[in-house]
């Protein structure tokens, strides 16, 4: 069992090679993520954001590097990756819902097949889950009919359904039109003030000051400096991050 | 209008020959329908393994005999096939025509087939299988309940146009003397000395089966359709 302040994931060393060789998109990255910590992960366009958190549930597999969830070797060859999957949650740009399945069958598929729950409690428990974003009348349509601030909230809660002990997020909110934004972000800010554990890479510095407990810069491939949004937002060390603040802001 | 009906008798009546129309089409049907089958799981297992090559890059070996099937399937015509495998690989065995013709037809059509499939899982977005995964779904689970119900709505079409090939293309059963409808046809041609009666109604008797099979194939789609979007 794993309580607040204590270490949900290690990253030791990761490096991430493409074009045979030609290529750092991760180049020596190292990061420890405690339970009940809120990590927004800034940086250019092109700096590894995306790799590294996508190397955190290994849709992207490490060239080199080890990282561990919840104590466990998941890089290990031995490792039963779909195992720990189920318990991390991940929010994609592009909402990623199943076309083919209504909203409530999005949401209950996993939990159904994976958890082997009944279908009746599955869809209790998704009904409940469609309340909390407020979208219960929405339960039997299908994703096509919903705008892309709805189709986000529900891929969020797509993944709450399995009860994950961390959600990734990369750019939740990139693909939205503006007035969509918000409804978002809520939903997002309601987590982490929930005690969700969270990795998040976005654009909104919004976000990062409200609810961030820990901002990290990232640059070619490395984390170029870290801290709290405070310190972070306001007495930014590296030339690079305050160029690239004064850019954002 | 007499001259119409005495042809008319004369090539189906008489001697009771509408039978070679009506067990040739008993055959075709048979030999279509478990052509089909076979085309389809067959299809299905290649489109698999090439998918699976594709994705995770294993399989290698598979991949490579899946490749040379469907470049030797769809390299050469399924009459050559279906002469080989009669003529060829059963010479020397008592088999049943009708099998020999499924096992042709159903294997050249698998290599189409899995063609089709695999056009069908490519046309997928990414993000898709992503999702699936990162939820903790296996790759297997994947495929099943993501991928392939949405590749299959897509390819419907497409199968659909590669059964009425196969339909039209079970007509060359003759070629190792089974009496297939189109041979029916001909056989009451060689009786009676009358064309175009047994050859026209054979393509009527096509035409019809393959309307009949268009409507089925849409009506289908509509319903997929329906079922979302
Ligand atoms: N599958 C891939 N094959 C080759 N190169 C890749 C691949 N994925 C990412 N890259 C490269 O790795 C580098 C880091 O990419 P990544 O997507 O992690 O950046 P990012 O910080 O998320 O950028 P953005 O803000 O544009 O999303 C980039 O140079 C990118 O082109
Ligand atoms: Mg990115």
């Amino acid at each position: 069992m794993i309580t607040n302040g204590e270490t949900l994931i290690k990253v030791e060393d990761v490096h991430k090679i493409y074009n045979g060789g030609t290529l750092h998109a991760l180049n020596g990255v190292s990061a420890e993520i405690k339970k009940g910590e809120v990590i927004v992960i800034v940086g250019p366009s092109g700096s590894g954001k995306s790799t590294f958190l996508r190397s955190l549930n290994l849709l992207e597999v490490p060239s080199t590097g080890r990282i561990f969830f919840e104590g466990v070797d998941i890089t290990s060859k031995k490792t039963d990756i779909d195992q720990h999957r189920q318990k991390m949650g991940m929010v994609f740009q592009h909402f990623n819902l199943f076309p083919h399945k209504t909203i409530l069958e999005n949401i209950t598929l996993a939990p159904i097949k994976l958890l082997k729950k009944s279908r009746e409690e599955a869809e209790k428990r998704g009904m409940e889950l469609l309340d909390l974003v407020g979208l219960q009348e929405k339960a039997h349509a299908y994703p096509s009919q919903l705008s892309g601030g709805q189709k986000q909230r529900i891929a969020i809660i797509r993944s709450l359904a399995m009860d994950p002990d961390v959600m990734l997020f990369d750019e939740p909110t990139s693909a939205l039109d503006p007035e969509m934004v918000g409804e978002v972000l809520e939903l997002m800010k309601e987590l982490a003030r929930g005690g969700m554990t969270m990795v998040v890479v976005t654009h909104e510095m919004g976000f990062a000051k409200e609810v961030g407990t820990r901002v990290i810069f990232m640059d070619e491939g490395e984390i170029k400096e870290e801290g709290s949004p405070k310190e972070f937002f306001e007495h930014p060390k590296e030339p690079r991050l305050q160029d690239f603040l004064s850019k954002v802001l | 209008m007499t001259n119409f009906v005495d042809r008319f008798t004369l090539n189906f009546i008489a001697d009771g020959r509408w039978h070679y129309i009506a067990n040739g089409l008993l055959v075709t049907l048979q030999i279509t329908f478990f052509a089909v089958l076979l085309g389809i799981t067959l299809g299905f297992v290649i489109a698999i393994i090439r998918s699976t090559h594709d994705n995770t890059g294993k399989m290698k070996i598979g991949n490579a005999i899946c490749n040379i099937y469907i470049t030797v399937i769809r390299g050469t015509p399924v009459v050559v096939q279906l002469m080989i495998i009669y003529y060829v690989v059963f010479a020397s065995f008592d088999i049943n025509k009708v099998i020999v013709a499924i096992l042709a037809f159903g294997m050249n059509s698998g290599a189409y087939v899995a063609e089709i499939f695999r056009s069908g899982i490519m046309s997928i977005d990414r993000g898709q299988f992503e999702a699936g995964r990162s939820l903790g779904f296996n790759y297997r689970q994947t495929m099943m309940y993501i991928i392939m119900p949405q590749a299959f709505k897509n390819i419907l079409p497409a199968l659909g146009n590669e059964f009425i090939v196969l339909l039209k293309e079970t007509s060359v059963s003759g070629y190792i003397a089974m009496q297939d409808l189109t041979k029916g046809g001909d056989i009451i041609r060689s009786r009676t000395y009358d064309a175009f009666m047994p050859l026209i109604a054979v393509a009527i008797i096509y035409l019809i089966m393959v309307m009949i099979f268009s409507k089925l194939v849409s009506m289908l789609e509509r319903r997929l359709r329906n079922s979302d979007h």
